[in-house]
């Protein structure tokens, strides 16, 4: 049996259940389910410190149709007013001008146009991110180092 | 004595070409490679391959005790360095001098000395050779003010353990100096870890020459003319050419003479090339800087010389003598070389890594592919963006460049954009084929005026 079946079992037995909402986690997967659609999902930030959303966090299911395919690895669930900076091209992902150097920001920063968000660098081509906004980090969606594709998703940024 | 076996310590093209020199002349061949680099051309050609590590430069070509470490561990007597990467990092000679390996290039003293910019022109002050009017190290934007305003404007902020432009500005008036020394400042130390500066007269028209040299380490050295290296984009250079047919004879007599006398002067030993500005209303040349490698366009010299460069560097580097005399040094004709890079002109020049799906170069007689590339090869993100070099040769710059844009046209490459169509537009500009060149010409005229994104 795969995991998308068990997850549509799962869903099944949520739904049959009369529970209104289940969280679910299990080593790196986690699945948060809810029969309000207005409940926020795991990629919202709970309580008073706004976290980073994990890389495998599952879309909220909410409310779900028994058989229905769970969506999984969909665009985190935006806050009201968020914007998303994107890479611009395929390359590495950088948070600080250099190892060892602090990040250029982190997740309550608040942020101006002019702030250098993180460099992408792609075959020497290095491009620094700015925000383009007064607003403040509310997500840093990607590691350190790592390769980023065209357009993903590096930062969430909120109103101020 | 005699390499027995050398280890290359690069990628692309250029490890490739070194391979094939190096088995010219009967050497063992090992070469270090990124995970990302195992199915390249060069590890297919080489009699064996170790993989120093994952694809990250730092983690694998830019690691110098494990390039080292590898080539001790391999058996190697010598290592080349080729060009970029760790190949004018002292550390790499003085490593490999520890672990008793040649390391083929100069020595770490001199490639320290050579390396520093602000050392460089002392070196070359020493020896009378002409230099950029300009000062030493500065230490504060008033500093520079200073001596900008005795020099006059505009000026050129630059790095002094720089290269490449970064940590490179120019300033065009006394008002902008504290942003510019500021940005230039910022850009030296975090890109060299040095933010030292030092500031040249700004040249606004000049061509780049500059000369290939070849010394033994004891004060013998040749050269093998000159290059012209004017269409530029960023400080890169885009295309180059053997010899500098602007220049007029009396004055190329001297700037030759000129790289000889400063390379004699500090003993060089190897392969490397002294880099000047030339002004050409003024008729004067000025020294930049000397790359104690081999570089990316030694090609255009082989062209016009017939001479192997590479195998030279690696006779000396084995212990011999050079093995020709100046008089043996003869140019023909004229070579032309076009950079060839997996790059989107139309959207600022961004490289884009990938897999070339079809690879169609030119062939004939007068043309040179130089090239790691081939269908199917894949290009990955942590490298440059250069994927091989177009070299063509004809006994006129004229029929070398209706050669070189024959070729270019016959050129076909898919799967990534590249630069081709670029130089096919360039190659066809009236100002190109008339040669009246100088190093912004390609930003402040040509793109321009053919609607792409100067980036």
């Amino acid at each position: 049996m795969s995991a998308a079946d068990d997850v549509d079992d799962l869903v099944v037995q949520f739904q049959k259940s009369g529970l209104r909402e289940l969280h679910l986690r299990c080593d790196d997967l986690e699945i948060h389910l809810s029969t309000d659609s207005a409940q926020p999902g795991i990629s919202r930030s709970r309580g008073s410190v706004p976290a980073p959303v994990p890389r495998t966090a599952a879309a909220p299911v909410a409310p779900a149709q028994p058989g229905t395919p769970p969506r999984s690895r969909a665009t985190p669930v935006l806050p009201d007013g968020a914007t998303v900076v994107r890479a611009p091209y395929l390359g590495t992902f950088y948070r600080a001008p250099k190892p060892g150097a602090p990040p250029y920001v982190e997740v309550g920063t608040r942020v101006s146009p002019a702030t250098e968000l993180c460099m992408v660098e792609v075959m020497k081509l290095f491009t620094s991110i700015r925000a383009g906004i007064v607003a403040e980090v509310h997500a840093v969606l990607a590691e350190d180092g790592q390769m980023v594709q065209a357009d993903q998703p590096l930062f969430v940024l909120v109103p101020a | 004595m005699g390499i027995k076996r050398l280890f290359i310590a690069n990628r692309g093209e250029i490890a490739l070409r070194v391979a094939r020199a190096a088995q010219a002349l009967g050497i063992e061949t090992v070469l270090g490679v990124s995970s990302a680099d195992r199915e390249s051309a060069a590890a297919r050609l080489v009699d064996r391959v170790l993989v120093l590590g994952p694809g990250p430069a730092a983690k694998s070509y830019l690691d110098a005790r494990l390039v080292v470490h590898a080539a001790k561990a391999s058996g190697c007597d010598a290592l080349h360095p080729g060009y970029g990467f760790l190949s004018e990092r002292a550390v790499l000679p003085r490593l490999c001098t520890e672990q008793g390996i040649v390391f083929v290039g100069p020595d770490a003293a001199m490639m320290e000395a050579l390396g520093d910019k602000l050392r460089a022109r002392s070196a070359a002050r020493a020896a009378g050779i002409p230099l950029v009017p300009g000062s030493d190290e500065i230490a504060t934007a008033e500093d520079a003010r200073r001596v900008a305003d005795g020099i006059g404007y505009p000026v050129l902020l630059k790095a002094a353990a720089g290269g490449g432009g970064r940590g490179m500005v120019i300033v065009k008036n006394a008002g902008e100096m504290t942003a510019g020394y500021q940005k230039a400042s910022a850009e030296a130390l975090a890109a060299f870890n040095d933010g030292t500066l030092f500031l040249e007269c700004f040249i606004s028209e000049a061509r780049h020459v500059e000369v290939q040299l070849i010394g033994d380490g004891t004060g013998n050295v040749l050269h093998f003319g000159e290059r012209d290296c004017s269409v530029q984009r960023r400080y890169q250079k885009l295309i180059e050419e053997a010899p500098c047919v602007a220049m007029p004879d009396d004055l190329r007599s001297k700037l030759h003479a000129a790289a000889v006398t400063l390379a004699r002067s500090v003993k060089y030993r190897n392969a490397g090339t002294a880099e000047f500005l030339y002004d050409v209303a003024r008729r004067s040349f000025y020294f930049i800087e000397v790359n104690a490698r081999i570089q990316v366009e030694h090609p255009v010299t082989e062209m016009v010389t017939g001479r192997d460069l590479v195998q030279e560097q690696l006779r000396i580097a084995g212990g011999d003598a050079l093995s020709l005399e100046q008089k043996d040094v003869q140019l023909t004709g004229h070579a032309i070389e076009c950079r060839i890079n997996a790059e989107d002109v139309d959207r600022g020049f961004v490289p884009v890594p990938g897999t070339v799906t079809r690879w169609e170069p030119p062939e004939g007689s007068g043309i040179r592919i130089d090239s790691h590339i081939s269908q199917g090869a894949a290009i990955p993100p942590f490298y440059d963006s250069m994927i091989g070099k177009l070299i063509v040769h004809g006994q006129t710059r004229q029929r070398a460049v209706e050669r070189l844009t024959a070729a270019l046209d016959a050129f076909v490459v898919e799967g990534v954009p590249t630069t081709i169509a670029m130089h096919r537009a360039i190659v066809r500009d009236p100002q190109f084929i008339s040669n009246q060149l100088h190093t912004r010409w390609l930003e402040l005229k040509f793109l321009p005026e053919h609607g792409a994104a100067a980036g």
